[in-house]
């Protein structure tokens, strides 16, 4: 049988995915920024848009991170439930705002610390979750 | 405007079911293999390519490109602020389908941990 135990290990593995999403979606956003003369009217609209769009380096580079995230990923949901794995991955929303304080001393609103706190207790909860279901399979 | 709104959070919508529905298919194709990895690089990379010889990887992958199409297009109208805070429902589609397709048990504090972080995330993105 298999055992589906959240482990110290795998949350870190969460984490590694999630700091690489943050980076693809960055990189999308930057390489999207470059077709913003966008117009839905039509089909050449759209392949212009989207051959401005793969013309950039970023757009590369976040289909090079997508590719390394598939791999971690997929080892993790080899021993985990999908309703877990994808909760716990929220967790990128509390290290990012926690990174922006330690690295570039940015200051966070009021509102966004209570944010924090609701993903915060989300996550665990949801951790929690996973032990019941180990616990009861036994 | 307001109407470029909707079409724009329709857009969001759909990018969280068919991102949804790569999880799924993925999920179910680990599942189909059967095995619980060790974190050692020579298993995974013959997990993966065992992996990538299942159609059903394809076809969720498939759904994550278009995903990804329709996602460039909306980041190119509004904030990725905005459009993540829209994007957090996507926890939510991802219990559904668990629990309905995957039959996972999700129990309450499952469920109620995955709502607490829709509600972090949009107060987070939207400030």
């Amino acid at each position: 049988m298999l055992k589906k135990q959240l482990t110290i290990k795998i949350v870190l593995f969460l984490v590694l995915t999630d700091i690489l999403e943050t980076f693809t979606h960055l990189c999308f956003k930057k390489s999207a920024l470059t077709g913003s003369g966008f117009n839905a009217q039509s089909f050449a609209g759209i392949f212009e848009f989207l051959s401005l769009v793969f013309s950039s380096p970023f757009v590369w580079l976040g289909l090079l991170t997508v590719l390394s995230i598939f791999i971690i990923w997929s080892s993790i949901l080899s021993k985990i439930d999908l309703s877990v794995a994808v909760p716990i991955a929220s967790f990128s929303y509390i290290l990012v705002p926690l990174a922006s304080i330690v690295y570039f001393h940015e200051r966070i609103s009021m509102l966004r610390w209570l944010g924090i706190f609701f993903i915060l207790i989300g996550v665990i909860f949801v951790s929690l979750s996973s032990a019941e279901k180990e616990s009861s399979l036994r | 405007m307001k109407e470029g709104l909707v079409f724009i959070l329709f857009l969001i919508v759909i990018t969280s079911i068919c991102d949804t529905i790569n999880q799924l298919f993925l999920k179910s194709a680990i599942n189909s293999l059967g095995e619980s990895l060790s974190f050692n690089l020579i298993k995974v990379i013959q997990f993966v390519f065992k992996l990538a010889r299942l159609p059903r990887v394809w076809i969720g992958f498939l759904f994550s490109v278009l995903s990804l199409c329709i996602w460039l297009f909306v980041l190119s109208k509004v904030d990725l602020n905005f459009a993540f805070s829209v994007d957090s429902m996507h926890y939510i589609f991802i219990a559904l389908a668990s629990q309905l397709v995957l039959k996972e048990r999700v129990g309450w504090r499952r469920w109620l941990g995955t709502l607490f972080i829709v509600v972090g995330i949009v107060i987070v993105s939207l400030n």
